[in-house]
């Protein structure tokens, strides 16, 4: 019934609040009618009439600060009790300004690493793309999983159907790479670009800042050259003239005119992507239905769920196959929301880290409330008075919860200083492929979330400490002497508590780093098949035009190794088309002589790599078995190959493959076979985290499948040194030959895995954060504790205890609520970590040998932190401790 | 009752003569209460009632009576409506509700016990 009572009474409060001037103006009201009878009755008293209002008015007293207080007691807190309640608690935060400087550190570093990290998460994951309608955006992908190829590039003809049969998309557009090579500008340079429909920018929504995108005319083989330029590229090589629209550029040799230039931000498909040329397939494209290399973007018509357009896709692509045997078998449709594919992967990663600063940050809170407890104990007294002189409860909880709430508030907004600072810190090392990796900044989101989280963090470590400081036995704080009533066991219990949680957090946070940086371990010393030091690397893309047979392509790179090898500090030089770890792609279906051929679609496909003859000296790639390509297997020589070790043992098991042919596409003459004639160890060619795929080397004379674009250099010196002088020798054979993205090999190995690293590095440093945090509470813990308990020390001591049996009491009390932390800390680990699987490589989610090291190490830390309290409890002297009162 | 209340109370009571005694804030919603039990009565007339039947000993200030009605009114002890006096005037007439007489038996219990304790210290030795 009480309650009831006393939700009708907040109702009552409430309806005042909304009534406010109504009640005003009746009060007004009420108080004339009043006066008015008071006057009359003074009248009747044989008062004049100024005489009786007069007095009638003195009488009453001032009105307006009547009317004041009555409204106050409808309101639930008043401002006044709410600037004393804050003023009050400054006073008491600046009374202790130890206590005051570690609780608001402890929660500047909980609130600071929060709100960093979810700036990260706000404009990675929750930023809308800068598109119309984003959600309605979609990549179309050709679902190749049974071949190898979960997300495959589409053929042209798949693309072409897809388009033309769909009722689910309003528009679909396809993009292709393509790189360019701009001269006659200076400097020459190559760009990578993309051919692109018409259609996209109409797609995407976008206007160009500058002219207009492409027509429709012009994407087709006759009308197509015409470019437009990112804002980037406008900007950097031709200083943002207005002119620009309706110049000519040379691009690969031949004269494109400029038809418009985007805006700033637009970066389609991502930031290095420099010009866009219209796409025109040529009648050979438009048949194609094996080579696959678009990327397919569409806009779904509106109020079409996903599932629906997922299921019509799934239907078209059900029909090729069907129609298309030879080339469709197992090629299914996927569909992915533009969103989710740009950061899908990045997802989990993200949110685990989210995940792991909110425990942080947890700890920190439990570590304050730790230290407001003990400090509640020590208010008792004045909290009793303050009782005793008309306080309510609620009156008392409510100052307490201001405290703590301006503690809080000081946390967070010192906490922000410090997001400013990680957010800095966060830029500089996440990984660039990342997208919206640059624009990472502090918006008004993230203030608001950090405001959030100080209040929400005021409430949590303030209530329990709030609950127990108003709670007051008013006899047993107001006696003579009468001891920190906290001595009792409640507070005790929710300090003990405090700490077990403490321990259950830091021991999850530690683990999951522990297994992050196992795993990435485990990854740093996966052997990639090849040595990355002294190794330089480079793009030289030969355009098209200028080296249009294979003659001349090989001469170009005959003279280009043989002059780069004459350098000093050189020790050899290869090209090839995809360097390990850096491209996907090229890759080719082959049939393997003398074996049943396999059903249409189901041919073998291997990744292809096209090198020159020093390729696997330059590289320190072993040879295992037969003999390398050489300068003597040219375009009248057999054709040969060297194939990869898992190659070998996949389709040779216990045979010798030298000797075996291989032919790349459906065999109708013979002409095209290749024999193996060597075996070389496998490489990784896409992920340190992947296992090798079958792979074949051809040589750059023997073949036009793909053409080399990435030149490698061994040297004996720090290979940046050369840079400039290999790049003088490209010029050197030829002056307009661009030459880009010089790196070092040792970088590309590093990059490939510097996501793995951030997570690691960011996880391993909450989990430090998180020790280092729980071994303060449990020092704090501690120290009270013995603090507590000297009369108990001092009298064992003086019974006879050894100093030895004391500390073992002091510290087995400690390590008991670390014990029981570890406990459900590691059972909690064993559930959350497998939310971490995706993240792992080689080690799994429950590894025992990680849990055990963790624990022990926490064991560790305990002891250590417990020691020092733990002496001072050896160091009582029983005198003293006993006359303590 | 927080002290901001009584203060206020103190601020605004103009006493005739500092011998008036002060009431508790508690005996003061009391008062009301039961006077209402008689009848519904506007501001006014609770103050002259009690004026009148505690034989002008206790005289009511505005400053504590209004406040006092408001949390009469906040609690859900009494409520309130319009509605014109004899002379025809608009005032605001107050009524107890069942709320109230529980409210009112309770403190009125409390206080006998209070009155009677007092009683036996009191009592000539």
């Amino acid at each position: 019934m009480n309650f009831i009572n006393k939700l009708k009474e907040l109702l009552r409060r409430l309806e005042f609040l909304k009534r406010q001037r109504e009640f005003d103006q009746d009060l007004e009201e009420e108080m004339g009618f009043h006066l008015e009878m008071k006057i009359e009755e003074n009248l009747d008293n044989g008062m004049s009439l100024e005489e009786a209002r007069y007095a009638a008015q003195r009488q009453f007293g001032n009105s307006l600060l009547l009317r004041e207080v009555s409204r106050e007691m409808w309101k639930f807190i008043t401002i006044e009790t709410l600037i004393q309640d804050f003023r009050y608690g400054l006073r008491m935060l600046l009374k202790t300004p130890g206590f005051t400087i570690v609780a608001v550190f402890a929660l500047a570093l909980g609130i600071g690493a929060n709100s960093a990290i979810f700036s990260v998460v706000n404009t990675v994951l929750l930023h809308p793309l800068p598109y119309k309608d984003p959600d309605r955006l979609m990549m179309v992908w050709e679902d190749s999983t049974k071949h190898g190829f979960p997300r495959d590039t589409p053929s042209v003809a798949n693309y072409i159907d897809w388009r033309d049969q769909n009722q689910v998309f309003e528009n679909m557009a396809a993009m292709a790479e393509r790189s360019f090579n701009l001269t006659g500008v200076g400097e020459p340079e190559r760009l990578d670009g993309r051919r692109v429909s018409a259609s996209l920018f109409a797609l995407l929504g976008v206007e160009p800042q500058l002219g207009r995108a492409f027509l429709p005319e012009e994407d087709s083989p006759g009308g197509n050259r015409v470019v437009m330029l990112s804002y980037g590229l406008w900007q950097r090589r031709f200083g943002a003239d207005k002119n620009i629209i309706g110049r000519s550029l040379t691009l690969n040799g031949e004269s494109y005119l400029v038809t418009g230039v985007m805006p700033q931000n637009f970066q389609f498909p991502n930031n290095d992507v420099a010009l866009w040329v219209p796409i025109s397939f040529n009648k050979d494209e438009l048949t194609n239905r094996g080579s696959h290399y678009l990327q397919v973007i569409a806009r779904t018509k509106p109020n079409i769920s996903l599932q629906q357009v997922q299921a019509e896709m799934s239907t078209i692509g059900a029909r090729l196959q069907q129609q298309y045997p030879d080339s469709n078998t197992d090629i299914g449709i996927e569909v992915v929301p533009l969103h989710e594919q740009l950061v899908g992967d990045i997802k989990p990663a993200l949110l685990i880290l989210l995940g792991s600063v909110g425990f942080v940050l947890l700890i920190a809170c439990a570590n304050v409330a730790n230290l407001l407890l003990a400090r509640a104990a020590v208010r008792q007294k004045e909290v009793a008075v303050r009782a005793a002189l008309g306080a309510s409860r609620l009156r008392l909880l409510r100052q307490f919860l201001t405290e703590s709430i301006l503690l809080a508030t000081l946390g967070g907004l010192m906490g922000l200083l410090l997001s400013f600072l990680g957010v800095y810190l966060l830029k500089a090392f996440i990984p660039a492929n990342i997208s919206q990796a640059k624009a990472i900044t502090i918006d008004a989101k993230v203030l608001a979330f950090t405001l959030l989280v100080s209040l929400l963090t005021g409430l949590l470590f303030g209530l329990a400490p709030a609950t127990q400081a108003s709670k007051v036995n008013l006899n047993d704080a107001l006696k003579e002497g009468g001891r920190d009533s906290a001595s009792g066991s409640q507070g005790n219990r929710i300090r003990g508590l405090l700490v077990v949680l403490e321990v259950a957090v830091s021991i999850i946070l530690l683990i999951g780093a522990g297994l992050l940086i196992n795993s990435f371990l485990r990854l740093c010393n996966v052997d990639p098949g090849f040595r990355a030091e002294n190794l330089l690397t480079m793009q030289v893309v030969l355009p098209e035009l200028k080296y249009a047979d294979l003659v001349r392509r090989s001469a170009f790179y005959d003279e280009l190794i043989s002059r780069i090898e004459t350098l000093p500090g050189v020790k050899s030089a290869a090209v090839i088309n995809n360097l390990p770890l850096y491209r996907q792609g090229n890759s080719i279906g082959i049939i393997i002589e003398g074996r049943p051929e396999p059903p249409p679609g189901e041919q073998p496909i291997v990744t292809t790599r096209v090198i020159s003859p020093n390729y696997f000296r330059t590289m320190s790639i072993e040879l295992l078995q037969g003999r390398e390509l050489t300068k003597q297997d040219t375009a009248n020589s057999t054709m040969v190959t060297v194939i990869s070790e898992t190659m070998a043992r996949r389709y040779w098991p216990g045979e010798d493959p030298i000797g075996k042919r291989i032919s790349a596409g459906r065999s109708e003459s013979g002409d095209n076979w290749i024999t193996i004639i060597g075996v070389v160890k496998d490489v990784r060619q896409f992920e340190l985290t992947a296992d090798p795929k079958s792979q074949i080397y051809l040589s750059y004379q023997q073949t036009a499948f793909f053409y080399p674009r990435d030149l490698v250099v061994k040297t004996n010196v720090e290979p940046l040194s050369l840079a400039s002088a290999v790049r003088n020798t490209v010029w050197e054979v030829d002056k307009d030959q661009p030459v880009s993205n010089i790196r070092t090999m040792e970088t590309i190995l590093s990059e490939s895995i510097a996501r793995q690293r951030f997570s690691m590095l960011l996880l391993g440093i909450f989990a430090i954060v998180a020790l280092v945090l729980a071994a303060v509470g449990i020092y704090g813990v501690m120290s009270y504790s013995v603090a507590q308990r000297t009369r108990e020390f001092g009298i064992r001591i003086a019974l006879g205890a050894k100093r030895v049996d004391v500390l073992k009491l002091a510290v087995a009390e400690s390590l008991k609520l670390v014990l029981i932390g570890i406990v459900i800390g590691l059972s909690a680990a064993l559930i959350l970590t497998r939310v971490m699987s995706s993240l792992l490589f080689g080690i799994s989610a429950t590894d025992p040998t990680t849990f055990i090291t963790i624990s022990l190490l926490i064991i560790s830390v305990a002891i250590l932190a417990s020691f020092i309290p733990a002496l001072r409890a050896t160091k009582v002297d029983p005198m003293v401790a006993l006359r303590y009162e | 009752m927080n002290i901001l209340h009584r203060q206020a109370m103190e601020r605004l009571s103009m006493g005739k003569d500092a011998t008036k005694d002060s009431l508790m804030p508690g005996t003061l919603e009391m008062l009301i209460l039961k006077t209402l039990t008689r009848s519904a009565l506007h501001g006014y007339g609770i103050a002259q009632y009690i004026k009148q039947v505690s034989d002008d000993v206790l005289q009511i200030e505005e400053g504590s009576l209004y406040p006092a009605l408001q949390r009469l009114q906040v609690k859900g002890w009494v409520t309130s409506e319009w509605a014109l006096t004899e002379k025809n005037r608009r005032a605001r007439y107050y009524l107890i509700t069942p709320l109230g007489r529980d409210q009112l038996a309770a403190e009125s219990a409390s206080y006998d016990r209070l009155i009677e304790a007092i009683a036996r210290v009191m009592k000539p030795a």
